[in-house]
């Protein structure tokens, strides 16, 4: 046995020796298509049905708030429609990525991604792509149901792009870094969920901030959700949001955060 | 060696019935149910009284003022949300994760009266609800200064309500083989219940096709009967709420009685 073993290690040496190590942004660019087209794969029926749960309850969202209020007068409804896209985005980043992380570590495929031979981030930045592709087609829903429901006319700036990609990018940059960060899946779904039922009951995305007690308001002035709100109704509405870039500075710190936590983890070995 | 102990023991013992060891199973069973979630149990009941509370006050923010009726409305329905959830949504739930922990078939193989099994389920679903919607009930009052005014017939309406979204619940779990399935739709349920059956607000802020659709449905009726033993002149026609949930309670008999009956 050990003397079939040797020629065979030393052969392959030497095919390894023979190769040379690819590197640059054309293997990076490579390595991004295939984990793209591996993770849309691997998604499979998922994919559909996950939009089609976004779908719907993008739509859902925007009719939904309106119920819990009664008379919605203009102003309110200016609000809530604006709003109600940023709620739509919230729960593929911070709900959906993580639990696809927790669920490969169930089915133990976590490992196993690790060590396919492409650059780690071309595999982060393939999930992130994907996740923003998914979210897109529910939050267009919601802001078109939420503007008919509320009788709202909506400006659409080209601000909207960059406001959807941050926003979408800090959502899954936030929720890739907790999901592996957090090594019990159990948890994560716990967290997720306390996540959602935060954002949905206390963060001013429908309502203004100024509803809201003082030191509410401050613990929202540095986490990301009213932040998230601001850049997409400022991109959707003139006159109902001041100070803008305070808001994308926010966001760019709290994505900042999630690709930290991620590359931390990411780069590290065992 | 094992044969003769096993055969002398069922030979001296007769099969056992009648209403002392219906009560003794029972027991046994709640017991066991108790026992089994352990440490799950004060937690699930401590995150129902987080839920109910934080309904309760987060709804308000959504509110500059919120209008007397409206409050009214949020905090009976909160209580009512609780008790529903709890019967419809983390019910089946655990039934699903005794199906994916493999312990269902198990339970089913005990040698108590099955019925005793559905009973303690429901004595269980109450000890988790019941704190959740007191602790919903007692935040909203002190939130929005209302002026509850609770009637004896709290009781029956409180142990309905949860009987029949406990029975409800308990049909289509184990109707249901796959828990992914009734994870779905104990999902679809929450969205259902929380955004589209006037138990937090008013009915009138629903469209009229809606209206008519949740007068079909048990949930209104299930915030009714409730709200009716806590509130006054907010609630008319609190007798047809009873029939109509007394006939999803019948139902909802029928479909578990012939579920937990049937043989694989």
């Amino acid at each position: 046995m050990a003397g079939r073993d040797l020629p065979v290690t030393s052969t392959s040496a030497l095919v390894v020796g023979s190769l040379t190590v690819t590197t640059g942004l054309r293997r990076w660019l490579r390595s991004y298509a295939m984990m793209l087209r591996f993770d849309l794969r691997g998604l499979g029926q998922w994919l559909a049905f996950g939009l089609v749960i976004q779908v719907l309850m993008g739509a859902g969202m925007a009719v939904m708030y309106g119920f819990y209020l009664g008379d919605v007068p203009p102003e309110v409804g200016a609000f809530m429609a604006s709003g109600v896209p940023a709620i739509a985005l919230i729960p593929i980043g911070l709900v959906m990525v993580p639990n696809m992380v927790a669920q490969q570590r169930i089915t133990q495929t976590y490992e196993f991604l690790w060590s396919l031979p492409v650059p780690r981030l071309a595999a982060a930045a393939s999930t992130f792509t994907v996740f923003t592709l998914m979210a897109v087609p529910g939050m267009a829903i919601a802001l078109g149901v939420g503007a008919w429901n509320y009788g709202v006319q909506l400006s659409v700036s080209p601000m909207i792009v960059p406001a959807v990609l941050l926003t979408s990018l800090m959502t899954t940059s936030v929720g890739f870094g907790m999901a592996h960060a957090v090594k019990n899946p159990v948890t994560v779904n716990f967290l997720t969920n306390m996540i959602v039922f935060f954002v949905l009951l206390f963060s001013p995305i429908v309502v203004p901030i100024a509803q809201f007690p003082d030191w509410l308001a401050s613990v929202h002035r540095v986490l990301p959700f009213y932040h998230m709100a601001q850049v997409i109704r400022d991109a959707l509405s003139s006159g109902l949001v001041t100070d803008v870039g305070l808001s994308y500075l926010v966001l760019s710190a709290w994505t900042i955060v999630g690709w930290s936590a991620t590359a931390w983890v990411v780069g590290r070995r065992g | 060696m094992t044969s003769p102990a096993v055969s002398t023991r069922s030979a001296s013992e007769p099969v056992r019935s009648g209403t002392a060891h219906w009560l003794r199973s029972y027991v046994m069973m709640t017991r066991w149910e108790l026992g089994s979630l352990r440490l799950l149990l004060p937690l699930i009941v401590a995150l129902q009284i987080v839920i109910g509370g934080g309904f309760a006050l987060g709804i308000g923010l959504f509110f500059d003022q919120m209008p007397a009726r409206n409050a009214l409305f949020l905090a009976t329905g909160v209580a009512v949300v609780t008790l529903i959830t709890v019967g419809m949504v983390l019910g089946p739930q655990l039934v699903g994760n005794q199906k994916v922990a493999g312990t269902y078939d198990f339970l089913w193989s005990l040698p108590v009266p099955r019925t005793t099994q559905a009973a303690a389920w429901l004595t269980v679903n109450s000890i988790i609800a019941i704190p959740g919607m007191v602790a919903a009930l007692v935040i909203a009052d002190w939130r929005y200064d209302l002026s509850l005014q609770v009637s004896p017939i709290i009781v029956p309406a409180v142990l309905l309500t949860i009987g029949t979204a406990t029975l409800i619940g308990y049909a289509f779990a184990h109707a249901i083989p796959k828990p992914m399935i009734t994870q779905m739709i104990t999902q679809l349920l929450i969205f259902t219940i929380l955004g589209f059956s006037p138990i937090n607000f008013p009915p009138e802020n629903l469209p009229d096709w809606l209206v008519a659709v949740n007068e079909w449905l048990p949930f209104q009726h299930m915030a009714a009967v409730v709200r009716a033993a806590l509130t006054e002149g907010l609630v008319d026609n609190v007798g047809g709420s009873y029939l109509i949930l007394g006939i999803y309670a019948a139902i909802s008999v029928m479909v578990s009685a012939w579920v937990i009956g049937r043989r694989h």
